[in-house]
C-alpha cells in the first residue's frame, strides 16, 4: 500500500474514484448500463491515441498527425473492403501498414533533417489528409462489412461491456511492458531525458526516434479502425478532432513535453478523467461546447500542477545534497 | 559600411520574388482565366488574409514559441466585433478597436501564462485554443452575426485600382510596413528580437525578456484580430466556424509563411517582408493548382508537400551559411 | 615496449583566432593517475576534447594502446575504452541507478524482457568495486551530487573503461566526500588496472594522488609527463604561471579616492551566499578570486538582480536600495555585466556587430515614439568599436564570424557605450590570444583611471595581481579574507592561497 500510494499516478487515481463517485452518487443514470457502455467505448478508442502520442512524447517530440494517420488508414481500411472487395484480415493488416509506413515517414524525416518534428509532422497531417480527401473526395465509405459492423456493436456477454475494448485493454498492456520491461521503450526514455547522455552510451537516435513514430503511426492506425467499427461507416473526417484529447491524457498525466518522463498508466488514467468528466457533462446537460473549455483547463491546470511538483523535488533535493 | 544593403540577390526574399514571378508567368499562360480582373481580386483578398495570419504566427515564432490558438483567437474576436455591432449597436471604428483589443487581450493571456509556467507555449495554447473557442461557441450558441453594418461588410467587397485590388490587401500591405517599422527603426522592436534570439544574454543586458515575450503574444493577438476583422468584412458575417474547428484551418497558412519567408523557428530572425513574399507564394500556387483542375482536395497535399520542401530547402541553406562561416 | 596506453604527441589545434595547443605531448602510463594541469585557457579542455573525440587536432598523433588512432565523435573514444566522468550529466535522472549502470547491456529474462532483479544484482557488483553503498533501486535524481558522481565512475567502470578523465571532480564536493572519492581512484587504479587523467584547480589534490603531471601553458608543454617525486609546490606553481609571465606594474592615476560608491552589508542570497560584506570606491578595482564555484559568479548575478538577494543591505551612493532586475541594474544604477560566457550570455552570435554593441544603449538614444535608426545607432557606438580597435569588415558582420578576441572587444564594448558606473567583469581573457588580452588589461586599468568603479572575477592569478587594487577571496559562497594588493607576485599570491584553504 505504501509503495502504492508513492507512485505518481496515485493522485490520479483518486481524482477517477472520487470523481466517478460522485457523480454517480449526484446522478444515478450514471452507472446506468447504456451509459456505461459509452463510457467504455469512447474510452477504448481514446486509450489508443493518447498512447500513440505518448510514445512520441516519451522521446521529447510531438506528432500533429496522429489523426491525420488514424483519418487515412480508417478510409482505406472501410474503402479497401467496399471498393476493392477486400476480406477483412487482409484489410486491417493493410491498414497496419499503412500507419507504420506513415509513422516511419514522420520518423525518417524527423532524423534525416533535424528539423523538430512539430513541422515536419504540420507538413504530413496536410499531406496525408491530402491524400484522404483525394481519395475520398470527402465522400463517406458506406458499405462496410456486417461483421466489422457486428464487432463495433458486440458487447460482452450480457454486460454493458462492449466488446471493442479488449484491444485497448490489450494494447495498454502490451505498451506497458514496452515502456518498462523492454530495452528499446528503457532506451527511448533515457533519450527523452536527455539526448546527449543516451549518445553518449551509445543509444543510437535514428533508431529510437523512426521506432518511436511507427509505434505512433501503428497505434494511430488501430485507432482509425475502431472508430470505423463504432461508426460503421468509414468517413474522412475521422481524425479531425483528435489532436487535442491525444496531448490532453499524457499531459493530465503527468507527461513532461521536453520527454522523458510518461507512463503508460498514468496516461490510462487521464483518458479516464478526461472520459468520465466529458460524459458527466453530458449527463448533467451542461452546454457540450463546456467539454471543450474543460479539456483546455484541464492541460493548464496539469501543467501548473507538473511545474509545482518539480520545484518541490528540486527543492527536496537541494535540503539533501546540502546536508 | 555600404554593404548595409547587402547583395539584395543573395537574399531568401529575391528567390521568393523569382519564384512568384516564375509562377505567375506559368499560370498565366497555362491557364485561363488566370490575370482576369475577377480572379486577380479574389486573389487579393486572400492573400491580405493569409498575409496577416503569417504575420500574427511569424511575432511568436520570434520568440522561439509559436501560437496554436491564432484561429480561435481570431474567431472569438471576430465573433466579439459581430456582437457589438449587430447586438450592441457599437459603431464600426469603436468595434474594430474592441475587436483588436479582445485580440490582444486573449494574446496577453497566452503570453502571461507562457512567462509564467517556463512550459512550452505549444501546450499553453494548445489549451488556450480550446478554452477561447469552447468560451466561444457557449456564448454565441454557435450562432454567427450576419446583419454587420454596410459599410463594414462593404470595405470586404470594394475594388480598387480599375476593379483589380481589394483594399484588405493594403490594409496587409500597410501593416507590413508598420511591423517593418517596429522591427527595424524602433527600440522596442529591436528588443523583441534580441529576447528572442538569446534570452539570457538579454536579460543580462537590461532588457526584461518575459515582458518581451509578453509583448510578442500580444502582438500576435492583435494581428490575429486583424485578419479575422479582414475575413469578416470578406465574408460579410461573423461565423464561428469561418477558421475551422478549434480555428485550426488558420494553422498551415500561418506556418507556411513565415517559414517559407525565412523567419528562424528557433528564434531571434524574421523577415516581415519574406513572410509577405511567403503568403503571395502559397496563396499563388493554391489558385494556381485549383485553375489547373489539381482537384481541390488535393490541394491541401500539395501545401503539405510545399512546406517540407521549404524547410528542407531552409535546412540546406543554413547548412551551406554555417559551413561557410566555419570555412572563413 | 609501450608502457603507455594512450598518447597524444606533438598535437596543433587552431581556433578562429587562437592557437589553442602548440606541439603538445602528453603520456598516459598504464594504471597511473596522471595531472594535466594549467591556467584557464592554457589548452586542457582543447586536449581533453581531443582524447574524447570532440575536436581532431589539426596535425599530430593520437595513439593508443600504441596505435595510432582516428576518433570521429565521442562514441569512437567509448569504443576505445574511453570516459569523461562528468558531474551527472551522464546519467538519465529519472532512472534508477542501477538501471543506469546497465543501460547498455540489460540483462533479460527468457521472454526477452528486461530483468530487473538481476539488474540490481549486476549493478551491486560494480557499486561494490567502489564500496558504494547505494540500494541500486534508487533514483538517480534522489542522490547527492558526490553520489551521482561515484555512479558515474561505477557506469564508466561497468562500460569496461580503461581511461577515465576527470574534469575538475571535487568542485561541488565536500573535503570528507573528495576524500571518499580519492581512495576510490586510488582503489580502481590498483586493482582495476584502470588509468585516471585529473584535471583539477586545487594542487594539494593533485600531490596527494596523482602520480605523473602534464602542464600546459598557452598551448604548449610547460612539462610533460613529469614524475610528481620530482616537483613540489612551488615548482609545479612556476610552471603553470611562468617566470616570464609579466604582472604589469600598476600605472593607476588616482585609486585612492574613498568616494563608496557601492556597498554590500551583511548579505545572503537565495543561491546561498553568507555574510557577504564589500565596499567598493570610485575608480577602484576590486578582484574576486576562489576557485570554480566559489560562487563568484553567482554573487554577481544577485547583486544585478537575476536572482534575488535574502538578506542585508545593498548601498549604492550612500542609498539603501532593491536592485531587482538587470534592466534596472543598468537603467537606474548603471551597473554592467561583462558575462564570462560570452557565448551563451554575452552575445547574440546569429545578430550583427551594430546590434550587439547597441543592445544596452536603444533605450538611452530612442526619440520619439521609440524611433532608433542604424544612423543614430552607429554614431553612438562607432567611437566604442574604433577605440577597442574591433577588427571587423563591416558592422553588419555577423558576430559568429568573429574571432574569439573580438568578440570579447564587442561584450566590452557595448557596456562602454552604455556608459556604466559600475562594471563587473567576469573572467574576461579566458580562451582570448596574448595580444588582446594585454589590450584588455590596458583598457581595464584606463576605465578605472577614468571614473569607472570594477569588480573583476579572474581565476588568473597574475592578471588579478596585475589588475586589482585589492582581492577578495572567496569560497564555498562565503568571503574568506581581502588581500590588500601591492603588486607584488610572490607575496600576494601566497596570501591568497592562505585565504582559500582556511
Amino acid at each position: 500500500m505504501a509503495a502504492l500510494f508513492k507512485k505518481d499516478w496515485f493522485g490520479l487515481l483518486i481524482v477517477v474514484i472520487v470523481s466517478g463517485l460522485a457523480i454517480a452518487v449526484l446522478k444515478p443514470a450514471f452507472l446506468s448500463p447504456f451509459n456505461l457502455y459509452v463510457l467504455m467505448v469512447s474510452i477504448s478508442y481514446m486509450l489508443i491515441i493518447a498512447l500513440a502520442q505518448m510514445i512520441i512524447i516519451a522521446i521529447g517530440q510531438m506528432n500533429l498527425s496522429v489523426g491525420a494517420i488514424g483519418g487515412l488508414v480508417a478510409i482505406s481500411f472501410s474503402g479497401l473492403m467496399e471498393v476493392q472487395q477486400v476480406s477483412v484480415p487482409v484489410a486491417v493488416l493493410i491498414g497496419l501498414i499503412i500507419g507504420m509506413l506513415c509513422g516511419f515517414l514522420n520518423g525518417y524525416i524527423t532524423v534525416r533533417s533535424g528539423i523538430s518534428a512539430f513541422i515536419i509532422t504540420l507538413a504530413t497531417l496536410y499531406i496525408f489528409k491530402g491524400i484522404n480527401l483525394g481519395i475520398t473526395e470527402a465522400e463517406p465509405f458506406y458499405n462496410i462489412p456486417e461483421t466489422v459492423k457486428n464487432f463495433g456493436n458486440a458487447k460482452i456477454g450480457n454486460t454493458p461491456i462492449p466488446f471493442l475494448i479488449i484491444i485497448p485493454i490489450i494494447i495498454t498492456f502490451l505498451m506497458w511492458i514496452f515502456m518498462n520491461r523492454t530495452e528499446t521503450g528503457r532506451h527511448m526514455l533515457a533519450y527523452g531525458n536527455s539526448v546527449q547522455s543516451a549518445e553518449l552510451i551509445g543509444i543510437s537516435s535514428s533508431k529510437v526516434v523512426i521506432t518511436a513514430h511507427v509505434i505512433s503511426g501503428f497505434l494511430a492506425a488501430i485507432a482509425g479502425m475502431l472508430v470505423v467499427c463504432r461508426l460503421q461507416l468509414g468517413t474522412p473526417n475521422i481524425g479531425d478532432s483528435w489532436l487535442l484529447p491525444s496531448f490532453a491524457a499524457p499531459v493530465i498525466g503527468g507527461a513532461i513535453l521536453a520527454g522523458g518522463k510518461v507512463d503508460v498508466i498514468a496516461t490510462s488514467l487521464g483518458v479516464l478523467i478526461v472520459a468520465i468528466i466529458s460524459q458527466a457533462l453530458v449527463i448533467f446537460k451542461i452546454d457540450p461546447f463546456f467539454v471543450q473549455i474543460f479539456l483546455g483547463v484541464m492541460i493548464l491546470l496539469a501543467v501548473f500542477v507538473n511545474r509545482y511538483r518539480e520545484y518541490k523535488q528540486e527543492a527536496r533535493r537541494k535540503i539533501f545534497s546540502s546536508e | 559600411m555600404n554593404k548595409k544593403i547587402p547583395n539584395f540577390i543573395y537574399t531568401n526574399q529575391f528567390g521568393l520574388l523569382c519564384l512568384v514571378l516564375i509562377f505567375t508567368l506559368i499560370f498565366s499562360t497555362s491557364t485561363d482565366g488566370f490575370t482576369s480582373r475577377f480572379n486577380i481580386f479574389a486573389l487579393s483578398r486572400v492573400i491580405a488574409i493569409d498575409i496577416m495570419i503569417g504575420l500574427a504566427m511569424m511575432v511568436v515564432i520570434l520568440t522561439g514559441g509559436l501560437n496554436l490558438a491564432l484561429g480561435a483567437i481570431g474567431v472569438c474576436a471576430a465573433m466579439f466585433g459581430g456582437w457589438c455591432m449587430e447586438v450592441l449597436g457599437i459603431p464600426i471604428i469603436p468595434s474594430i478597436l474592441l475587436m483588436l483589443g479582445m485580440g490582444s487581450f486573449l494574446g496577453w493571456i497566452n503570453g502571461i501564462i507562457t512567462v509564467k509556467t517556463g512550459v512550452h507555449s505549444f501546450v499553453v495554447t494548445l489549451a488556450t485554443m480550446s478554452i477561447y473557442f469552447g468560451f466561444m461557441t457557449m456564448l454565441t450558441e454557435a450562432e454567427a452575426f450576419r446583419r454587420l453594418p454596410e459599410l463594414f461588410t462593404d470595405f470586404g467587397s470594394a475594388k480598387l485600382f480599375n476593379k483589380y485590388v481589394s483594399p484588405l490587401l493594403l490594409v496587409s500591405v500597410a501593416t507590413c510596413f508598420a511591423l517593418f517599422y517596429l522591427f527595424r527603426f524602433t527600440d522596442i522592436g529591436r528588443k523583441l528580437i534580441a529576447a528572442g534570439a538569446n534570452p539570457e544574454a538579454a536579460e543580462l543586458s537590461g532588457i526584461s525578456v518575459n515582458r518581451m515575450f509578453i509583448y510578442c503574444h500580444m502582438l500576435s493577438g492583435f494581428l490575429g484580430a486583424l485578419a479575422a476583422i479582414l475575413l469578416t468584412t470578406r465574408i460579410g458575417a461573423a461565423i464561428p466556424s469561418m477558421a475551422g474547428q478549434l480555428g485550426m484551418d488558420w494553422l498551415l497558412p500561418a506556418f507556411l509563411a513565415p517559414v517559407i519567408g525565412g523567419t528562424l523557428l528557433s528564434g531571434g530572425k524574421l523577415s516581415v517582408f519574406g513572410t509577405m513574399l511567403g503568403a503571395v507564394l502559397v496563396t499563388l500556387l493554391t489558385n494556381g493548382l485549383y485553375l489547373l483542375d489539381v482537384g481541390e482536395f488535393w490541394i491541401r497535399f500539395f501545401l503539405g508537400i510545399i512546406l517540407l520542401l521549404a524547410v528542407l530547402l531552409d535546412r540546406t541553406r543554413e547548412y551551406f551559411t554555417l559551413k561557410s562561416v566555419i570555412v572563413s | 615496449m609501450n608502457e603507455f596506453c594512450l598518447e597524444i604527441s606533438s598535437a596543433n589545434k587552431s581556433f578562429p583566432g587562437v592557437k589553442a595547443l602548440d606541439q603538445a605531448t602528453f603520456q598516459l602510463r598504464k594504471a597511473s593517475i596522471h595531472a594535466l594541469l594549467g591556467e584557464n585557457g592554457a589548452g586542457k579542455s582543447t586536449l581533453i576534447k581531443i582524447i574524447t573525440g570532440v575536436h581532431k587536432q589539426d596535425s599530430g598523433k593520437l595513439i593508443i594502446n600504441g596505435k595510432e588512432e582516428t576518433l570521429n565523435n565521442p562514441n569512437d573514444a567509448t569504443k576505445f575504452g574511453i570516459s569523461v566522468v562528468h558531474q551527472e550529466r551522464n546519467l538519465i535522472r529519472r532512472f534508477s541507478v542501477g538501471e543506469n549502470l546497465m543501460l547498455n547491456n540489460m540483462p533479460k529474462t527468457a521472454l526477452g524482457l528486461i530483468d530487473y532483479n538481476e539488474i540490481a544484482i549486476q549493478s551491486k557488483k560494480w557499486l561494490k568495486i567502489l564500496d558504494l553503498d547505494i540500494d541500486p533501486n534508487t533514483l538517480v535524481s534522489d542522490l547527492t551530487v558526490a553520489k551521482m558522481q561515484l555512479c558515474e565512475i561505477a557506469k564508466a567502470l561497468s562500460l569496461k573503461a580503461k581511461i577515465l578523465l576527470l574534469d575538475e571532480p571535487t568542485s561541488s564536493l565536500s573535503p570528507q566526500e573528495s576524500k571518499i572519492l580519492f581512495s576510490l581512484l586510488k582503489k580502481i587504479v590498483r586493482e582495476e588496472g584502470v588509468s585516471i587523467v585529473f584535471v583539477s584547480h586545487k594542487l594539494e589534490e593533485v600531490f596527494n594522488i596523482c602520480d605523473d603531471v602534464t602542464v600546459l601553458r598557452d598551448g604548449q608543454n610547460a612539462c610533460t609527463s613529469e614524475d610528481i617525486k620530482n616537483l613540489d609546490r612551488q615548482k609545479l606553481v612556476r610552471l603553470m604561471i611562468g617566470r616570464d609571465e609579466q604582472i604589469v606594474k600598476s600605472t593607476r592615476k588616482n585609486q585612492n579616492t574613498k568616494d563608496t560608491i557601492l556597498a554590500l552589508k551583511n548579505v545572503k542570497t537565495e543561491l546561498g551566499h553568507k555574510n557577504i560584506n564589500l565596499e567598493l570606491n570610485r575608480s577602484e578595482i576590486i578582484g574576486l578570486y576562489g576557485l570554480v564555484g566559489a560562487g563568484r559568479t553567482e554573487l554577481m548575478k544577485c547583486l544585478i538582480g537575476q536572482d534575488k538577494i535574502t538578506d542585508g543591505e545593498v548601498i549604492i551612493n550612500g542609498k539603501k536600495v532593491t536592485i531587482n532586475s538587470p534592466k534596472s541594474a543598468l537603467e537606474k544604477f548603471k551597473i554592467g555585466y561583462i558575462s564570462e560566457d560570452r557565448k551563451k550570455e554575452g552575445l547574440i552570435l546569429i545578430h550583427n556587430v551594430l546590434d550587439n554593441t547597441s543592445i544596452t544603449v536603444w533605450s538611452q538614444i530612442k526619440k520619439a515614439i521609440g524611433f532608433v535608426s542604424d544612423g543614430m545607432i552607429s554614431k553612438k557606438v562607432d567611437p566604442y568599436i574604433s577605440q577597442l580597435e574591433v577588427k571587423t569588415p563591416s558592422n553588419y558582420q555577423l558576430i559568429s564570424n568573429l574571432s574569439g578576441g573580438n568578440q570579447q572587444k564587442i561584450s566590452v564594448a557595448k557596456w562602454l557605450a552604455a556608459g556604466t558606473d559600475i562594471l563587473i567583469i567576469d573572467e574576461p581573457t579566458v580562451g582570448i590570444d596574448i595580444k588582446t588580452k594585454a589590450y584588455l588589461h590596458e583598457l581595464i586599468i584606463k576605465l578605472a583611471d577614468d571614473g569607472t568603479s570594477i569588480i573583476l572575477i579572474s581565476s588568473d592569478m597574475p592578471e588579478m595581481i596585475s589588475l586589482a587594487d585589492k582581492i577578495i577571496v572567496m569560497n564555498n559562497f562565503q568571503m574568506n579574507g581581502i588581500v590588500e594588493n601591492n603588486h607584488d607576485y610572490d607575496s600576494v599570491s601566497s596570501k591568497i592561497m592562505e585565504y582559500i584553504h582556511t
